[in-house]
């Protein structure tokens, strides 16, 4: 057994977990409340890797930046943190609002249309060429964590550690403050909690604001600790995320940051081992194969995920 | 009898001098004004404008319009480019394909950029006796003579290949070597072909494959042993290049990364150490070439270029020059561009003249190899 590559697999998979779990935390808290799978959610992160990548240019750039680097990081993501917050309160607002009580299948339409939307708009500001945070220059990749032959980039430590962060911080405003209290009574019942005082649209816009601005935070993560961005780089963290909020239960927010570690783990580690596994018959091209086997597997045979609750329909 | 001789003798004569005349005769030349307009037509620009290998698409369509301005300025005709965005997807390509097709203004098509857009278009553009010229497209069997209306001017993977395994065994000694394809028609045969030819020299050898779309190659990485030497990246995206490499460098690896033609992007593609190799030597590394960067810096406004470009520049310059000739009666057809494209023999930007095979292979090309040291690069190969 290579114990230095399942360590070094067990870092790239809690990394990239990290952000997965980021994203699916948005997914998670739009479908709570709405039932509703927000599919641009992913192309909000993307627009939150620009954002980054605009300040980070606005700054100085990687290589000469004007500021601190922690500062820089922290300026980064929080503007892509309000970039995309408000981004997806113009989603909710003119996207999913007006169809609030269509049939399912019309915002459902509704999300796809602004996927494409932001992706476009992006790719007519920015154009096609992918764009590099050059983070490999904005901190050395030999500045980290050594532990014999292991070595992890402090960029990673910044991902992980920021996106607990996150996640705690969400934990305690859904579980300990009014506006969660709100979120949660909403997602319960609607109606009720209409007819209880709340003001739902606020809430539902609150929910949109702060899903958004996590993801905003995932896109420059991801730019940060993987150097390059393009416009459709959310399709497929967009899909990953959805997929970690399905295993986790989706509606749960244990549930998506589970969900989402757990999928970045099963990529890394399909990545280092089913070349050995299948002796050879089947490459790390195939990783994605595992994810989303996982992904059917749950569906089948616990289709509420591991943190959900099956939906009692009363008769 | 007498009057009968003389009346015959000059049938014959004035026969033959209707014979001699029609026969030396050239053929009916066209007015400058006939050939402007024969000339007003489109040639069609197939490859990827948007998606991961955007940058190579763009490039090659800014300096295809500088081109075709260039010309249409200097030899009076008013060409237009059509540009066709493949995303580089085979399927989007076969339907622009089809588009270029039935589009009776376009001529001739310059690309696909990417082998699997010729794959798909090739048999379509053929049919409709449509000449295509690559800029980029490298597989090697596309000139094979499955596709008789295609022609490139970059030279193919089979000389691409056997040049990366000669420089990664004789030059960078390496006896342990890993292969990442990124699962398209460009990557697979060419990684398959290094693959065979570093095995055949008793190299060790093992494969990995990622998708064009994939930002985090840190999994790959660790299954990357500490005694690999060289890590080749047979892909179309840069940016994939240079993360690799940054990361093989993150978890300690000494492997450097020798990236393939698609790599090649000064901009993008800037590890501290490796290896590109491209099909066309990068004219900011001839000094006989800055009159013409000189002249694309202006009309670019400074755009960043690596090979990609000139490449497609002279596509579109033999494709031009072959519309031009066709027109000489003052009528083109696609058959007689093709034909003519056949025959190009012009001055090419890289040295010497471009002229095509048989097959559509340019004669005698051969592949660069840059080395590239904290980001700079330079030719050694």
């Amino acid at each position: 057994m290579d114990w230095d590559k399942l360590v070094q697999l067990l870092v790239n998979g809690v990394t990239l977990g990290s952000v997965y779990a980021l994203v699916a935390l948005g997914f998670s808290m739009v479908y709570g409340i709405l039932k509703l799978l927000n599919l641009a959610h992913g192309d909000v992160l993307m627009v939150g890797a620009f954002i980054g990548w605009g300040v980070l240019g606005w700054l100085g750039g990687a290589q000469d930046p004007s500021v601190a680097v922690w500062l820089l990081i922290v300026l980064m993501v929080l503007a892509a943190m309000v970039g995309c917050g408000f981004l997806g309160v113009v989603i909710e607002r003119f996207a999913y609002r007006p169809l609030r009580r269509a049939p399912r299948i019309a915002p459902l339409i509704s999300a796809l249309g602004v996927s494409f939307f932001i992706q476009n708009s992006v790719l007519l500001l920015f154009g096609a060429d992918f764009r590099s945070y050059d983070s490999f220059d904005l901190v050395d990749v030999e500045v980290g964590i050594s532990w014999g032959p292991l070595n992890v980039w402090i960029l990673r430590v910044v991902v992980f550690a920021s996106a607990s962060a996150m996640m705690i911080a969400l934990w305690l405003l859904v579980t300990r403050t009014k506006l969660g209290k709100a979120m949660r009574a909403t997602s319960f019942d609607r109606e009720a909690a209409a007819m209880m005082g709340i003001d739902v649209d606020r809430v539902i816009v609150k929910t949109f604001f702060i899903g958004s601005a996590l993801a905003g935070a995932a896109g420059v993560l991801v730019g940060l600790v993987f150097g390059s961005i393009n416009h459709f780089m959310g399709f497929n963290y967009g899909l990953k995320g959805f997929t970690a909020a399905v295993v986790g239960g989706i509606g749960s927010i244990p549930g998506a940051m589970f969900g989402g570690l757990f999928i970045g783990l099963a990529e890394a580690f399909s990545v280092g081992y089913i070349d050995d596994l299948t002796r050879g018959r089947l490459g790390s091209a195939f990783s994605d194969l595992i994810v989303f086997l996982i992904l059917v597997a749950f569906m089948l045979v616990r289709p509420q995920g591991i943190f959900g609750k099956p939906e009692v329909k009363k008769v | 009898m007498r009057k009968g001789l003389i009346a015959a003798g000059l049938a014959v004569l004035v026969a033959a001098a209707v014979v001699t005349t029609a026969v030396a005769k050239p053929a009916a030349q066209a007015t400058p004004a006939q050939v402007a307009a024969c000339t007003n037509v489109s040639l069609g620009f197939l490859g990827p404008l948007t998606g991961p290998a955007g940058f190579l698409g763009q490039e090659q369509i800014s300096w295809l319009r500088f081109g075709v301005q260039k010309y249409n300025k200097a030899n009076g005709t008013r060409f237009k480019v059509v540009p066709g965005d493949t995303q580089l997807k085979a399927p989007v390509a076969r339907t622009l394909a089809r588009r270029f097709v039935s589009d009776s203004k376009i001529m001739a098509v310059v690309g696909g950029s990417e082998s699997q857009a010729v794959v798909v278009s090739g048999n379509l553009f053929e049919r409709a006796g449509l000449a295509s010229i690559s800029g980029s497209a490298t597989q090697t069997d596309l000139t094979n003579g499955q596709f008789k209306t295609f022609f490139r001017v970059v030279p193919n993977d089979a000389i691409q290949g056997p040049q990366i395994v000669t420089y990664v065994v004789r030059n960078l000694k390496a006896n342990n070597v890993v292969i990442v394809d990124s699962q398209d028609d460009y990557s697979l045969p060419l990684a398959s072909a290094i693959s065979r030819g570093l095995r055949a020299r008793n190299v060790t050898v093992s494969r990995e494959s990622v998708s064009a779309d994939d930002t985090d190659f840190s999994s790959i990485v660790a299954n990357v042993g500490s005694d690999v030497d060289v890590v080749v990246f047979a892909t179309q995206v840069a940016t994939a290049a240079n993360t690799l490499s940054n990361q093989l460098r993150e978890q300690g690896k000494k492997a450097i990364v020798f990236g393939t033609d698609g790599a090649y992007s000064p901009s993008q593609f800037k590890p501290r150490s490796g290896y590109v190799s491209v099909f066309a030597p990068d004219p900011h590394f001839d000094p006989g070439a800055r009159a013409l960067i000189r002249e694309y810096n202006r009309y670019s406004k400074n755009k960043a270029f690596g090979a990609f470009g000139p490449a497609t520049y002279m596509a579109g310059l033999a494709a031009t020059t072959a519309a031009t000739k066709a027109c000489a009666d003052g009528q083109v057809t696609r058959a007689e561009v093709t034909r003519q494209t056949r025959r190009t023999n012009i001055p090419s930007i890289f040295g010497g003249r471009l002229r095509f095979s048989a097959k559509g292979d340019p004669l005698p090309t051969r592949f660069v190899i840059y080395r590239i040291a904290d980001g700079k690069y330079s030719p050694v190969g």
